[in-house]
């Protein structure tokens, strides 16, 4: 649409950044940070994101719970059988689970109940439940939990305190590793009949009930069938969880975002304020290119160039380092903010995800702004009278 | 109420435009009144200062606006994903009664945009400076457009509520349904391409008569016929089925993104034909239209073909 890029232009733009080195440098050290903590946010989110979507694939269609004055009770095991009166559904599994919280370190397990001959909900738990000893009082646990138990010198037992005050003593037969360490690294697996032992629960409770459907079209209708007959559960269904996730996350990044305006705005005035104050060597060069005839426009495109090179070689090397710092030394610090501080901590790999669309997105809170800074310093620049400067 | 990062950076960016595209429209208002080629006194130098500044302004937004439009319907795809109902961009636009004249709005104002850099440009190799009156004219209600484009996308992401349900893309677009929309799938196919591609076979005609006037018509003609064609035609063939019509969805990677290129081909091909009629007539103008039309025809056409070869039947 405009006239072609003049190479002698990009070439005497160069030269000019170069001549100018400490302002550039300057210059462009503050814009990579920028940009750097920027991506590493993103490119963060963007991983766990795509980890949580994975283990959300594993997920059962609808969960079941019972809900009464707004808060979670235990639910009747009969349900299980009526849900599966409804056309569609393939099974209604119900499920004991719950937190055990642990004084000594201040952490939360998560116990999970597994039936020896019942199907299990989940792939990672069939594998499980082909290694465990359902005859003794054994326990799987994860790995986070392991490493725990083995500080508190719980080596090969670990004693529950059930909520009359008696002990329950459980052997640790085995650690496993799951396919996604973000969804096991708190879990302890036993039998059924052992964590309703520890929870206190009835035999004819449990703490929700899976329902799994097949067909993705029938979801939604069924968790209404659900819902109607009845009224006391609440219903969750698979794409709840995932725009919850979804909703979590934008909000983290959103809010970092929010943040990073203000320190983008500082960036703007300082750039404009940096590039506003003209040296009178500067002014004079202005001027002599002016008295060899270039042009405004000529001398404008100089100074663009210039702002797109400064800013877009800023822009490569943030997302390269970013890339390297998230991918390569898994973000220290930073990754902390969206996992949150706990002893149980996941120390998950981040998986690398390449998203045009976050590159995309991080280019435009970058180079625009950068060079929007820059048009009115260099126009004020380029409308110098030649002989007012040379004088 | 949104506020991804994504509608975030867009507002950002949208702040950033209208403080520019203001101080623009300011100094176009004074360049506009009080221009005068022909006066040597200081008002005029300034004015002829103030000229370069906003041009580089309007230049700025436009090729800002150029990528900014594909990260806008990219974003609207995203958001697709948290509402309820919403496949594609279609259901975000439609979740809202401001959508679809964003959509049109944001369109046109990219047309009026080039437009106007064509004009400036014109108005750079004439000595006289001719054009330059009118070029900040021009942009004094292309200022207008603008502003209310901005406020409508600030109102729309502002509106879309993710509790509600929208419309998937394949709904919109259904024969079924009793929009304005469905009345082009009650419209015979073959009368449908014959009139697209005789369309096509005028601009050719018209190409070689060198008349710009009727050259710019049917170029006009021929976005109108080549968006009702893409919706009833040829989008089905790309989707490789014969139920869905949506005009966005191809937009996305499931299709490899193959949306970009067609819009693209479209709006340079027509951008160009419709410049001729509106500037001066320059050979370069009607060959860049006649060549981007061409390919823009050629790639739908082959999408057909290589359907055909692969399946043996037409949809």
């Amino acid at each position: 649409m405009s006239s072609k890029i003049n190479i002698y232009l990009v070439e005497y733009a160069i030269n000019s950044l170069l001549r100018q080195k400490h302002k550039t440098f300057f210059i462009t050290i503050i814009l990579t940070i920028l940009i750097f903590l920027l991506s590493s946010v993103f490119l963060i989110t963007n991983s766990i994101k795509h980890e949580l979507n994975a283990t959300l694939k594993s997920l059962p269609e609808i969960i079941v719970q019972k809900s009464k004055a707004g808060r979670h009770y235990d639910i009747d095991i009969d349900m299980a059988d009526n849900l599966l009166n409804i056309t569609g559904v393939k099974s209604a599994i119900p499920r004991v689970w719950g937190y055990y919280y642990f004084y000594n370190s201040k952490t939360n397990f998560s116990i999970v109940g597994i039936d020896e001959y019942e199907e299990q909900y989940k792939d990672t738990l069939e594998k499980i439940a082909t290694t465990l000893d359902f005859s003794k009082d054994s326990m799987l646990i994860g790995k986070g939990v392991n490493r725990i138990m083995s500080k508190n010198y719980y080596k090969e037992y670990f004693n529950f305190i059930k909520p009359d005050g008696s002990i329950k003593k459980m052997e640790i037969s085995g650690v496993f590793s799951a396919d996604t360490e973000l969804e096991s690294n708190d879990m302890i697996v036993m039998s059924i009949n052992n964590a309703r032992e520890i929870f206190d629960m009835p035999s004819a409770h449990a703490t929700d009930i899976v329902v799994k459907i097949p067909n993705v079209d029938e979801i939604a209708t069924i968790a209404q069938k659900i819902k109607q007959q009845y009224p006391d559960t609440k219903v969750i269904t698979k794409d709840d969880l995932k725009i919850s996730y979804q909703n979590i996350f934008n909000y983290k990044s959103g809010l970092f975002l929010a943040l990073f305006i203000i320190s983008l705005f500082t960036f703007f005035i300082i750039i404009y304020d940096k590039l506003s104050g003209l040296s009178s060597e500067e002014k004079r060069e202005v001027g002599v290119l002016k008295a060899i005839g270039w042009r405004v426009e000529d001398v404008l495109k100089a100074k663009f160039y210039e702002g797109f090179i400064v800013s877009f070689f800023a822009y490569l090397l943030g997302l390269l380092l970013s890339f390297a710092f998230v991918y390569i030394f898994q973000a220290p610090l930073l990754k902390n903010i969206f996992i949150g501080y706990s002893e149980l901590k996941p120390s998950f790999e981040l998986p690398f995800v390449f998203d045009i669309q976050t590159l995309a997105l991080i280019f435009f809170l970058s180079v625009p702004i950068y060079i929007a800074a820059t048009i009115i310093p260099s126009w004020r620049s380029a409308t110098l009278e030649a002989d007012e400067v040379i004088r | 109420m949104l506020l991804t990062p994504e509608v975030l950076t867009l507002s950002i960016l949208n702040v950033l435009f209208v403080i520019f595209a203001t101080i623009a429209f300011v100094l176009s208002v004074k360049i506009y009144l009080n221009w005068d080629m022909n006066s040597t006194n200081q008002k005029q130098y300034q004015l002829e200062k103030y000229s370069f500044l906003n041009a580089i302004v309007i230049k700025y937004i436009f090729f800002i606006k150029i990528p900014l439009f594909l990260f806008f319907i990219f974003t609207l795809d995203k958001i697709s994903n948290i509402l309820t109902g919403a496949m594609c961009s279609a259901g975000v636009i439609d979740a809202t009664e401001y959508g679809t004249y964003l959509i049109v709005l944001k369109i046109l104002n990219l047309y009026l945009f080039a437009y106007w850099l064509k004009l400036h440009q014109q108005d750079k190799k004439d000595e006289k400076q001719l054009y330059t009156k009118l070029k900040f004219g021009i942009y004094i209600a292309l200022y207008l457009f603008f502003m209310v484009e901005i406020a409508l996308e600030g109102i729309m992401f502002y509106s879309i509520d993710i509790n509600k349900l929208v419309s998937c893309c394949s709904s919109i677009y259904s024969s079924s349904s009793t929009s304005a929309i469905s009345t082009i799938f009650s419209l015979n196919t073959k009368i449908l391409l014959s009139i697209f591609y005789g369309n096509f076979f005028l601009i050719i005609i018209f190409y070689f008569f060198k008349n710009r006037y009727l050259f710019a018509l049917s170029n006009i003609i021929f976005i109108v016929t080549a968006l009702i064609t893409l919706i009833a035609f040829f989008g089905t063939y790309i989707y490789e089925l014969p139920s869905h019509h949506c005009p966005l969805c191809f937009l996305k990677s499931e299709y490899n993104y193959i949306g970009y290129l067609i819009y693209l081909l479209l709006f340079i091909g027509t951008f160009y034909g419709l410049s001729v009629a509106l500037l001066k007539k320059s050979r370069k103008n009607y060959k860049i239209s006649l060549i981007f039309n061409s390919l823009y025809v050629i790639l739908l056409s082959l999408i057909i073909i290589v359907y055909y070869i692969k399946n043996g039947v037409l949809l």
